[in-house]
């Protein structure tokens, strides 16, 4: 085995979280064509697309109508309260990027006519009920992205 | 997957498809088709592609497989299916199982498979009047026919207490109520039915399917707590089939979960709307029942490894027909059966009819 060399050799100890892992949108005008949402969530506004041909409220927000394929879209406030419809607590099985979060809520929320899917902080699952009226809560990350949450306000 | 097939070999297959959800999450992998050729000697030269419907890949595999033999295009073809999930850090396995929603609105907020289905339970529960007690005899019931399989990843009884008392994932699931993170592969091959008896004197025969989709992002959903599309892909199996409901002897059902299982009782017209707890309570669904749901032990006794679950439930199927099963999960006599794979927030939901003549 004279001929054969071994050698330890490093990968790097941490990395940073790539786009591929990293579940919060890109925002800016560059990367879609609904950051007018985030320009909106900023300054505290939830808010979304409605078609003005055939007056449907859209979820996620589109820049065409999938009922009607208008194009003639407009922004509309859903308003910062809501309703949960059904939730629970991530205790076991988090991903990535949100296994220090855990135990965390997640509900799906009545808001604007609308059913959304959200983080629900404040609370832990035994603090909650279904039909309790949820505020809107936004989180801003460390690269100054931001994203909706709701909280518990009874 | 040759085995026991006389007359064919790799080298006949002409079209092959293989079922895998997310190769390139799970093992860093894509072209996963070509390597599957590779391993098994197959040398493809009309139509060779991955399937991916995330847990229905296998089925999609069946489904395009069956394509290319019922349109003329191949004379044998070959669905393969394939998942390798286990990986060291089980976050980043539950990583990627949480961009199949939407993953920009939905999976953002951490909403992998365990929460949304822990949400539809609730529902279930608050609507219905469900109970943790009769999720977990899904469990029970399944994990006792998987202790039949050798195949499956679970092989012992699973008693109420224990399925009640083990962990808590994402409330109101426990771990029992969950399917497991499993690798596996699994293979069948199809053939134009006029040349079945040149391989095998005892082949299965596909006579119809269903499939329908409606909406991707919760919000786009037609509701959480009926299985809309699984009602269309039913009526459109029956119909394709020419078959009335109670010709079916054994529905392999995609029990993910186990408010899954019971959903998809209601959905099926096995019972009516809202009554899937009280379905298994009365002891329907066990082989002698109403109807022999999951006698393989189903995805929570077996494991779900996305790619290859279909094919496993085919296989068992085609073992079934052919009384190649242990006796205590063998539905004697069967003679027609239907697999269904549910995927992402069970907004797509497929069905193959099978028929043992």
């Amino acid at each position: 085995m004279g001929n054969v060399e071994f050698e330890k050799i490093k990968r790097p100890e941490n990395i940073k979280l790539p786009y591929m892992l990293d579940f919060y949108p890109l925002e800016d005008e560059k990367n879609t064509q609904v950051s007018q949402f985030f320009t909106n969530l900023k300054k505290g506004r939830l808010t979304t697309t409605k078609c003005k041909e055939c007056n449907k409220s859209l979820w996620p927000p589109r820049i065409v109508c999938p009922h009607c394929l208008s194009d003639k879209l407009e922004w509309i406030d859903l308003g910062t309260e809501g309703e949960l419809y059904a939730f629970t607590e991530t205790r076991l099985g988090a991903p990535l990027g949100f296994v220090e979060d855990a135990p965390f809520c997640i509900g799906m929320i009545r808001i604007g006519g609308l059913l959304i899917s959200a983080r629900v902080d404040g609370a832990k699952y035994d603090d909650l009920q279904i039909g309790e009226k949820v505020g809107l809560k936004i989180v801003e990350l460390e690269d100054g992205r931001v994203f909706y949450r709701f909280r518990k306000i009874g | 997957m040759f085995d026991n097939v006389d007359n064919v070999s790799p080298k006949d297959v002409e079209a092959l498809l293989v079922g895998a959800a997310q190769p390139e999450r799970f093992a860093f992998q894509v072209h996963v088709a070509p390597m599957v050729a590779e391993h098994l000697g197959i040398t493809p030269r009309k139509v060779i592609a991955t399937t991916e419907l995330m847990c229905a890949s296998g089925q999609a595999a069946i489904r395009y497989a069956w394509t290319c033999v019922a349109s003329g295009l191949a004379d044998v073809a070959a669905a393969v299916g394939v998942e390798k999930m286990y990986m060291p850090n089980m976050a980043e396995a539950q990583t990627n199982m949480t961009c199949v929603l939407d993953r920009e609105w939905d999976g953002v907020n951490a909403m992998s498979a365990p929460p949304f289905f822990a949400m539809t339970a609730q529902r279930h529960m608050h609507e219905f009047g469900t109970t943790k007690e009769q999720m977990a005899l899904v469990s029970v019931k399944n994990h006792h026919y998987s202790t039949m399989n050798p195949l499956a990843q679970f092989q012992k009884e699973v008693t109420m207490e224990r399925a009640l008392q083990s962990p808590m994932v994402s409330p109101p699931l426990n771990l029992f109520d969950c399917s497991g993170i499993t690798d596996g592969a699994a293979g069948v091959l199809l053939v134009p039915a006029e040349d079945a008896k040149k391989y095998t004197d005892t082949p299965m025969h596909i006579i119809g399917s269903g499939q329908a989709n409606i909406g991707n992002a919760i919000n786009n959903l037609a509701s959480i707590t009926e299985w809309v599309p699984l009602k269309m892909a039913y009526k459109e199996a029956l119909r394709t089939a020419k078959i009335s409901a109670d010709e079916i002897d054994i529905a392999e059902l995609h029990d993910c979960f186990t408010i899954s299982e019971l959903m998809e009782y209601e959905a099926l017209d096995f019972c009516k709307k809202g009554h899937g707890g009280k379905f298994i309570e009365n002891g329907e669904p066990y082989i002698g029942g109403k109807i022999a749901v999951n006698p393989r032990g189903g995805l929570l006794g077996c494991g779900h490894p996305l790619g290859a679950t279909a094919i496993l439930q085919t296989i068992d199927v085609l073992q079934q027909f052919r009384g190649e099963v242990p006796e205590g999960r063998h539905v004697k006599g069967a003679e027609k059966a239907i697999t269904h794979n549910l995927s992402g927030a069970a907004n797509v939901h497929s069905l193959m009819v099978y028929a043992r003549r």
